[in-house]
């Protein structure tokens, strides 16, 4: 299942607890606040911040 | 004479509940991490049939209502994902990258209710509080570095009158038996979980409030906490 709008609804940044967004066509969570961008590995996004990249 | 007092193991978890060390063995994600990533394959046979009727008096417990969100911290393998109701919302998270892939390739399979998957630290929930109606940690609790701190994001992420359950191994009030389990618990943790975990001290450091505790599989020495929050 992919990353449905009430998942993203109660889902925050592991860095800042931020609601995160949906980016790159559905292939990564995005935090607006601390610009960590989580990847969604075979549909499984990886909330860990050790996983993230920060992207402007 | 000794120039200073050295605390045993043992001393650690006797003494007051409220304060007590909950296991003699100590680890760490990193370390469990490893040790789910050489289990994912052979997980399923070796605690599949045994901690089995524990999961379904789990799931009978929980008496799922049609729209419930279900949390399941510590989805593993997704053992359990085909004894989920399909009205059930359920969402699994998961430490391990290797267990989620196989829950990923069990959640695909037909006879199993829709699940999302993540990968978080169950210790840090990525979720709002009151955001579930049940949050379920089935054989998880004795794995994690810091049982009390997962509890605790366990109640934050449940909404008031929703369910916390805990199926589990904890250790024996039995004293010869309990003595085993301490003496076994350094080296059960290189298989997954510690021998030792006592329930009375987890109870008394979570601030949780069972409404049962119930002794499960054969032999009976599993339990299934259910608390209200």
């Amino acid at each position: 299942m992919a990353v449905d709008p009430e998942l993203l609804e109660i889902l925050a940044c592991p860095n800042c607890k931020t609601k995160v967004e949906l980016v790159k066509g559905g292939t990564a969570l995005k935090c607006p606040q601390c610009r960590r961008v989580y990847p969604i590995k075979d549909d499984i996004p990886v909330m860990l911040i050790d996983e993230a990249t920060i992207e402007n | 004479m000794a120039l200073f007092e050295r605390k045993t193991e043992t001393e650690n978890v006797t003494g007051d509940a409220a304060t007590r060390a909950l296991s003699v063995a100590a680890v760490e994600n990193d370390f469990v991490e490893g040790v789910y990533d050489k289990l994912a394959n052979v997980y399923d046979l070796i605690f599949g049939p045994t901690l089995h009727p524990g999961r379904l008096r789990a799931i009978e417990r929980m008496n799922i209502q049609p729209g419930e969100r279900v949390l399941e911290v510590g989805v593993g393998t997704g053992i359990n994902l085909s004894l989920y109701p399909r009205e059930a919302t359920v969402t699994g998270i998961d430490f391990s990258s290797s267990m989620l892939e196989k829950a990923r390739e069990r959640a695909a399979r037909k006879d199993a209710a829709p699940v999302r998957l993540l990968q978080m630290d169950a210790a840090d929930l990525k979720f709002a509080d009151n955001a579930f109606d049940i949050v379920y940690a089935p054989y998880l609790i004795s794995v994690v570095p810091d049982p009390v701190k997962v509890a605790q994001e366990m109640r934050r992420v449940c909404r008031p009158g929703g369910r916390i359950i805990f199926l589990n191994h904890f250790l024996s009030p039995n004293p010869i038996l309990s003595r085993i389990e301490r003496l076994i618990s350094p080296f059960t943790v290189h298989i997954g979980f510690k021998s030792d975990l006592d329930l009375p001290a987890f109870v008394a450091q979570t601030d949780l409030k069972p409404v049962s505790i119930e002794k499960v599989n054969v032999p009976k020495i599993w339990s299934l906490v259910t608390c209200v929050k």
